[in-house]
C-alpha cells in the first residue's frame, strides 16, 4: 500500500515513507506490547498515507480504493486477533474456523460496501426522482440499522 | 457479569466517521470508500454485542484424595442463546495441577449443553476448595467480552501419603487400658516376665510346677500385661524454612499422619497439639475416626508469624495426659518451641524429639559473612539440641528423603542404651 501510494504521489515519496514507517512501528508496538489501544491509531496512520496520495493526484477516481479499505481493515483484525492468540488458551479447532470464516465475510462485506461507494461515484447526479429517493431512503435504513445495532447490543 | 468491549470497535467507528468526514470535506469519494468497510466492521460489532446468558455447575468426583491421586472436576455448560466463543477457567492452587489444558475455549451452541472434565493431580497436601469457574465469553471476532463466574466451590481435601512404618517407638510407661504394647510391668498377659513365689489367691493355672519341684515349694509364673499407650504428636508450627515448594513444616505433616496411622492401627490413644502462631489440640482417643480428625486438624496447620510467647500452660491438661509418649516434630528453629519441649520434659513426660532438619532448605550466601552467619546458626541449633540431650530428652535429626523408620530407630538404640533422667 505504501508503493502504491508513493507511486501515485511520487513527489511525496519521502513524507509518505516517513509516515508509512510510522504507522509500522505503531503497528509494531501494538503487536509486541500487547497495546490494542494503539490499533486504531496505527490504522489512521497507515490509512493517512493513502489520504495524502488520494487528496494530491485529483487527476482520477482511484479504483483500488476498495482494495486498500480492505486491506486496512484485514491489517487491523488480524493484528487482534494475533492479540488474543498471545493467551495460552487451548481452543478448539472449530473456533479458529469460525473466526477466520467471520473474518472472510467481513472482509468480503467490506470490499463490497467499499466497492459500492466507488461504483456510486459513477453515476451522474440528477437523474430523477426515483434515484433521490433510493439514496434517501438507503442513508435512512443505514441510520436505522446503526440505531437498531446500538439498541440491541446495550 | 462484567462487559468489556474491544477499544478497536471505537476506532473503527472513530475512523469511518473521520473518512466520511475526510471525504465530504475533499470532494473525494475514495476517503468515503475507505471509510465504508470500517464503518461496515463498528456496524457488526455493534450487533454482535449481545449479553450471553450462561449456565455453568460444577462438581468434583470426590471431596476426599490422597497426595498423588487424580480428581475429576466436572464442569456442566449451557446456553440458551448460544456463544461463539467460550473461554473458561477453573483457578487451581498451586498443591493442584491440571492433567489437561486449563485455560480452555470453545463453541456453546444454542440450546446444546456441554460437560467438561478436567482432570486435576493432587500433588501437595491441604485442604482447598476449588470453584467457581470464571467464564469469558465472546463474541466471534472477539469485539466484546462477558466475564462472570459459575459453579458452586467444591471442598477437596488431600491427605498427606503415609510412610510404612513397621516399629514404632514404645513409651517408657503404658497406660491401663488393654492394648497391644507390652507393658514394663508385671501382670496378667502373654509375654513372660518372671516367676515368684506363691501367695493366697494366685491361680491354679499360673503355676509353674518346674520351678516349684525344684524349689519345693509353689511358684507362679508372671507376664507382661499388653497395654494401650497415649502418644501425643506435638507439632511446632512457629516457623519452617521453605524452598520452592518443600519445606519443613510438608515433612513434619506427614511424619505426624504416618505415626498418627500407624499408632491407631495398634489401637493406641493418639492425640495432636499444633504448637506455634496459631495453637490447635485434639484430645487423643483410639480408632478410625480419631485419624480423620487428625489428619484434618494437619490440613489446617499452617505457619503463622507471630510474636507472643506462648508455654505449654495454655494447652488444656486433657490434652496431655500422664505417662503420655510426646513425640515432638520441630524444626529447631524457634526457641518458643524448644523452652515448651524443655517445660515438657521438666514435667515429666516422656518426650522424643524428632528434629525435621531444615538443612537441606538452606544454602550459605557466597561471601564471607553469609558464611560465618550460616555456621553461627548451625551452632546455635546445636546448642539447642544439647539442651535437649541434658535433660534427658532424644533429639534425632531427620533429613529430607530419608525414611522416618530410621530416626525412630536412633531414638530406640538411644533408650537402650540410656536411662530416662528424671528431671
Amino acid at each position: 500500500m505504501l508503493a502504491y501510494a508513493a507511486v501515485r504521489a511520487h513527489a511525496l515519496a519521502g513524507l509518505l515513507v516517513a509516515l508509512g514507517a510510522l504507522g509500522g512501528v505503531l503497528l509494531l508496538a501494538v503487536l509486541l506490547r500487547g497495546l490494542e489501544e494503539l490499533l486504531a491509531w496505527a490504522l489512521a496512520v497507515l490509512a493517512l498515507v493513502y489520504v495524502v496520495s488520494v487528496v494530491v493526484d485529483t487527476s482520477r477516481v482511484d479504483d483500488a480504493a476498495p482494495l486498500v479499505a480492505t486491506a486496512l481493515l484485514l491489517c487491523g483484525e488480524l493484528a487482534a486477533w494475533s492479540l488474543d492468540a498471545r493467551w495460552r488458551i487451548a481452543a478448539e479447532g472449530s473456533l479458529v474456523r469460525r473466526r477466520a470464516v467471520a473474518l472472510t465475510g467481513l472482509a468480503l462485506g467490506g470490499l463490497t460496501a467499499s466497492a459500492l461507494v466507488i461504483a456510486s461515484a459513477a453515476t451522474r447526479p440528477g437523474r430523477g426522482l426515483a434515484w433521490t429517493t433510493l439514496g434517501a431512503a438507503a442513508a435512512v435504513g443505514v441510520i436505522g440499522i446503526a440505531v437498531a445495532a446500538l439498541r440491541r447490543s446495550t | 457479569m462484567t462487559r468489556h468491549s474491544s477499544p478497536r470497535l471505537a476506532g473503527y467507528a472513530s475512523l469511518a466517521g473521520l473518512g466520511l468526514i475526510a471525504g465530504l470535506a475533499a470532494g473525494r469519494v475514495e476517503l468515503v470508500a475507505l471509510a465504508a468497510p470500517f464503518a461496515l466492521a463498528a456496524l457488526v460489532g455493534a450487533m454482535l454485542g449481545r449479553v450471553p446468558h450462561t449456565e455453568a455447575t460444577l462438581s468434583l468426583d470426590r471431596d476426599r484424595a490422597l497426595e498423588g491421586d487424580e480428581a475429576v472436576a466436572t464442569i456442566a455448560l449451557s446456553s440458551s442463546p448460544g456463544i461463539d466463543r467460550l473461554e473458561l477457567l477453573l483457578p487451581l492452587p498451586g498443591e493442584l495441577a491440571a492433567a489437561t489444558p486449563n485455560p480452555r475455549a470453545l463453541v456453546l451452541p444454542a440450546g446444546d449443553p456441554r460437560t467438561l472434565e478436567l482432570p486435576i493431580r493432587c500433588e501437595r497436601w491441604g485442604a482447598f476448595r476449588l470453584g467457581p469457574v470464571l467464564l469469558r465469553a465472546r463474541d466471534v471476532l472477539g469485539f466484546h467480552a462477558w466475564e462472570s463466574e459459575g459453579g458452586e466451590p467444591q471442598p477437596l481435601l488431600v491427605y498427606p501419603s503415609v510412610e510404612t512404618l513397621r516399629g514404632l517407638l514404645p513409651p517408657l510407661e503404658t497406660q491401663v487400658f488393654v492394648g497391644n504394647q507390652v507393658s514394663r510391668a508385671h501382670g496378667d498377659g502373654i509375654e513372660f516376665a518372671d516367676v515368684r513365689e506363691w501367695v493366697p489367691g494366685d491361680r491354679v493355672r499360673r503355676i509353674n510346677w518346674r520351678a516349684s519341684a525344684r524349689r519345693r515349694e509353689l511358684w507362679v509364673n508372671e507376664q507382661h500385661p499388653e497395654r494401650n499407650t497415649d502418644v501425643v504428636l506435638f507439632l511446632d508450627t512457629f516457623a519452617e524454612v521453605r524452598v520452592r515448594g518443600r519445606g519443613t513444616h510438608d515433612l513434619a505433616v506427614r511424619a505426624a499422619t504416618s505415626l498418627a496411622h500407624r499408632y491407631l492401627q495398634r489401637k493406641d490413644r493418639v492425640g495432636l497439639v499444633s504448637f506455634g502462631g496459631f495453637l490447635s489440640w485434639l484430645l487423643p482417643t483410639s480408632g478410625t475416626l480419631q485419624l480423620y480428625k487428625i489428619v484434618d486438624s494437619l490440613l489446617q496447620t499452617d505457619i503463622v508469624l507471630t510474636f507472643a510467647s506462648r508455654e505449654v500452660d495454655v494447652l488444656p491438661p486433657r490434652s496431655l495426659p500422664p505417662k503420655a509418649l510426646v513425640i515432638a516434630l520441630t524444626p529447631l528453629l524457634d526457641p518458643r518451641s524448644a523452652g515448651a519441649l524443655l517445660d515438657l520434659r521438666a514435667r515429666g513426660f516422656d518426650l522424643v524429639v524428632v528434629e525435621v532438619s531444615p538443612l537441606e532448605f538452606v544454602q550459605p550466601g557466597p561471601d564471607e559473612l553469609s558464611r560465618l552467619s550460616y555456621r553461627i546458626w548451625k551452632l546455635s541449633r546445636e546448642a539447642r539440641r544439647a539442651r535437649y540431650e541434658s535433660a534427658g530428652v532424644p533429639v534425632v535429626e531427620w533429613h529430607e528423603g530419608v525414611p522416618l523408620a530410621v530416626p525412630l530407630e536412633e531414638v530406640g538404640a538411644y533408650r537402650r542404651y540410656a536411662r530416662p533422667a528424671r528431671a
